[in-house]
């Protein structure tokens, strides 16, 4: 299975991936045991953090506000939530860019600049060829795809980057589900594509 | 009138562990709260400004991640997490849904604001903090030289939080770079001692 690197992980566990990014990761965790238990290490070293940072002043109510707050009917979900991540994220409609090809929109209010989506491509998909303009992480949700750095099936994590160009295949016969972020748009080499992608928006 | 002296409680709130704190929260114990704010709530309140929370998204979290203690006390085992991980973990994942649900001002992205927490420490409060440091460092030590980086350059470094929040709020490149950067500084250190 292809994890994300150990920096990726780190940034992840101390709270400072762009939260788009973040979910990426978070979707190859909820497959991933291995990078869990890392994961949990790398927390625990990060609480150790917490105890040895100098304390900022709060504001002179702070304490007294908590406590009245403690008996406050919670609202809204619980701080852990059960369903499954991909259920929780806010998705906008599907748009179809051929008739085995759709994409999501992640609403990313934080980061207009930063693009978070589902892309689902029916088997023999071949994605046009592009390059990225920043990062782009990408976990494997469904089916497998195919390209220049190997093969990439559920739960797969994949990482590119700026300079990086690629040209991705839908391998087998399953449909290839994709959650993506990305930094920037996606350049893609050819005028049709550049098309495609405009109307996707990705 | 006959209601039981407070002198007689077992355990004084200041003087309990972490862990203790939290058993009694856990418990309905308001003051064990109040004794887990004073230990954690500033500490909180810096870690979200050095990922670049504003002074006041940073307070309101804060308060946040003590009432969320408060409220998942019950599911805290200290037979398999520390205090403080547990604790860093709500804080961070109130920062977390704080940026995905709403569009949040990071005091990164308006450097121009000089750093408000500039104020001299005394050399007490930094020698206090050098020691804490030394201990964290050595609890580090079961990571990899890479980990421990990132995580150091996360809490320990001492530049103006805007600064910080600017290179770690970034997505890859960015951190690719910091760990350049930090390789950097470290073969400097290691050229001086030497």
């Amino acid at each position: 299975m292809s994890h994300p690197s150990m920096d990726i992980l780190v940034a992840y566990a101390a709270g400072a991936l762009e939260p788009g990014f973040g979910l990426v990761v978070g979707a190859h965790l909820e497959t991933c045991e291995t990078c869990r238990a890392q994961l949990r290490s790398l927390e625990t070293a990060s609480g150790e953090a917490l105890s040895s940072l100098p304390a900022a002043s709060v504001g002179a109510d702070a304490l007294e506000r908590v406590l009245q707050r403690l008996d406050e009917v919670p609202q809204g979900q619980a701080t852990a939530p059960t369903r499954p991540l991909l259920q929780q994220l806010p998705l906008k409609p599907r748009r179809w860019l051929a008739h085995n090809v759709w994409v999501s929109a992640v609403d990313t209010p934080h980061a207009s600049d930063n693009r978070v989506y589902i892309l689902s491509a029916g088997a023999g998909t071949e994605i046009v060829r592009h390059r990225h303009s920043g990062a782009e992480f990408c976990t494997v949700l469904a089916g497998a795809f195919r390209d220049e750095n190997g093969r990439f099936a559920a739960g797969d994590f994949a990482a590119m980057y700026s300079t990086d160009e690629h040209c991705p295949v839908v391998d087998g016969d399953e449909t290839c589900i994709c959650l993506f972020a990305t930094e920037g748009r996606l350049q893609p080499t050819d005028m049709l594509g550049r098309l495609i992608f405009a109307w996707a928006g990705v | 009138m006959c209601a039981p002296r407070r002198e007689l409680a077992v355990h004084d709130p200041a003087e309990s562990s972490d862990e203790a704190l939290l058993v009694g929260i856990a418990g309905g114990d308001r003051e064990a709260l109040a004794a887990l704010f004073a230990r954690y709530a500033g500490k909180v309140k810096t870690y979200l400004k050095r990922l670049g929370a504003l002074d006041a998204t940073a307070e309101d979290l804060a308060q946040d991640t003590m009432v969320s203690v408060w409220r998942s006390a019950a599911s805290f085992d200290p037979n398999k997490a520390k205090a403080s991980t547990w604790i860093f973990v709500i804080a961070r994942n109130a920062w977390i849904d704080r940026l995905r649900r709403e569009r949040v001002e990071l005091a990164y992205r308006n450097s121009v604001t000089p750093a408000e927490d500039s104020t001299a420490e005394t050399p007490q409060d930094s020698a206090l903090r050098a020691l804490e440091a030394d201990q964290v460092r050595a609890a580090l030590g079961a990571l990899s030289d890479d980990q421990k980086l990132v995580v150091q350059l996360s809490f320990f470094e001492d530049r103006p939080h805007s600064e910080i929040a600017a290179q770690l709020a970034l997505p890859l490149g960015t951190i690719k770079s910091r760990l350049r950067l930090a390789l950097t500084k470290l073969r400097t250190h290691w050229e001086k001692q030497s």
